[in-house]
């Protein structure tokens, strides 16, 4: 990666990071408060109070809500931290369930379902950023053709000599195959193609699922 | 039971003061320091049964403290905030020392539980 490109990367992820340690402590913040209210509410339990329920009620949804948006700050702050290194050894299993974490509120948008299903412990060296760029891409590109309420499965696995990301569409698809030839017709593809070919792999399309396969080669042992 | 007497060390005045209140409401001693400078001199001033020590913070930093705290007053348990979403800082704050650490947003009665069980060990 030429050097500025890369010092920018860098600095995404470093600005990023050092902002989801600030939210942390504005999560921490929120829900110290409203643990605050919890007790005092709690001391002051045999006296009547109006809206007492729907105080707590109100309470119960912050909570859960300083929950969700931890999951997001945790999600977020892996992310930020993938050009720490500009090649690294991957768990194609545990970068599956990243890119779903990360492409879920894309598809929710779309009403689409996304979920990876672990497969086998497999290993590549290479780009995590650009990793994560063409699985999503690929993700993209099976949004922008299935209808709503299908699926897609993100399924590492072995197929002949390479480690693949089979991106797998599952719904009512009247012709899988067509779904699949304007996935390889939209603009996106060719850049898909090239960010994938610069990993050292390649992409296939699936005409049977519709799908996309990303297919990598194995890591050295 | 004896009150237990814990130092809270924490720049985020709010997260500290509001914490420090549901700690006193649930039977605790509690002290309140928001840097690391002013933490060490009220562990050297007076008496506490642990620590509660967020790791980062301007100055005189979590890690840091932590240091010292070993160094001076060895008998006195450590447990580490973190808001870093990976474990390395907790895990750096036990080989260093720490008894426990916790992320935040923490959950109250889980740091009480880690705290009574420092206390006791």
């Amino acid at each position: 990666m030429p050097a500025y490109e890369k010092k920018e990367v860098e600095f995404f992820g470093k600005i990023t990071a050092g902002s989801t340690h600030e939210m942390k402590n504005v999560l921490a913040i929120i829900r110290e408060t409203c643990g605050l209210m919890e007790d005092l509410m709690a001391l002051s339990r045999e006296t009547p109070m109006p809206h007492r329920e729907k105080f707590q009620k109100a309470l119960a949804v912050i909570k859960a809500q300083i929950q969700r948006g931890v999951e997001i700050i945790d999600r977020l702050n892996r992310f930020a931290h993938s050009p720490d290194a500009e090649i690294a050894r991957i768990n194609l299993n545990e970068t599956s369930e990243q890119v779903i974490t990360l492409a879920r509120r894309f598809a929710r948008l779309k009403n689409v379902a996304l979920d990876t299903e672990p497969g086998p412990p497999l290993t590549v060296v290479t780009r995590p950023v650009r990793l994560l760029m063409a699985l999503f891409g690929c993700i993209e590109c099976c949004l922008n053709v299935i209808p709503p309420g299908s699926k897609i499965y993100l399924r590492p696995q072995i197929k002949g000599e390479t480690y693949a990301l089979h991106i797998a569409c599952e719904g009512d698809f009247p012709k899988p195959a067509d779904s699949a030839q304007r996935m390889a017709a939209a603009d996106q593809w060719p850049d898909l193609e090239r960010t994938v070919a610069s990993l050292g792999g390649s992409l296939e399309l699936d005409a049977s699922g519709p799908g996309v396969w990303l297919l990598l080669p194995k890591a050295p042992a | 039971m004896t009150k237990l007497t814990v130092l809270l060390v924490d720049d985020e005045v709010e997260f500290v003061k509001t914490l420090a209140e549901r700690l006193q409401l649930r039977g605790f001693e509690v002290r309140v320091a928001v840097d690391g400078e002013s933490a060490m001199n009220q562990i050297q001033a007076g008496f506490h049964d642990l620590v509660v020590l967020d790791v980062m913070m301007p100055g005189l930093g979590g890690l840091e403290v932590l240091k010292q705290i070993k160094q001076h007053q060895p008998r006195i348990p450590v447990i580490l905030l973190t808001g870093h979403s990976s474990t390395s800082d907790g895990i750096e704050g036990m080989r260093l020392g720490a008894f426990d650490y916790l992320m935040k947003p923490i959950n109250i009665d889980e740091l009480i539980k880690k705290m009574q069980e420092a206390v006791a060990t």
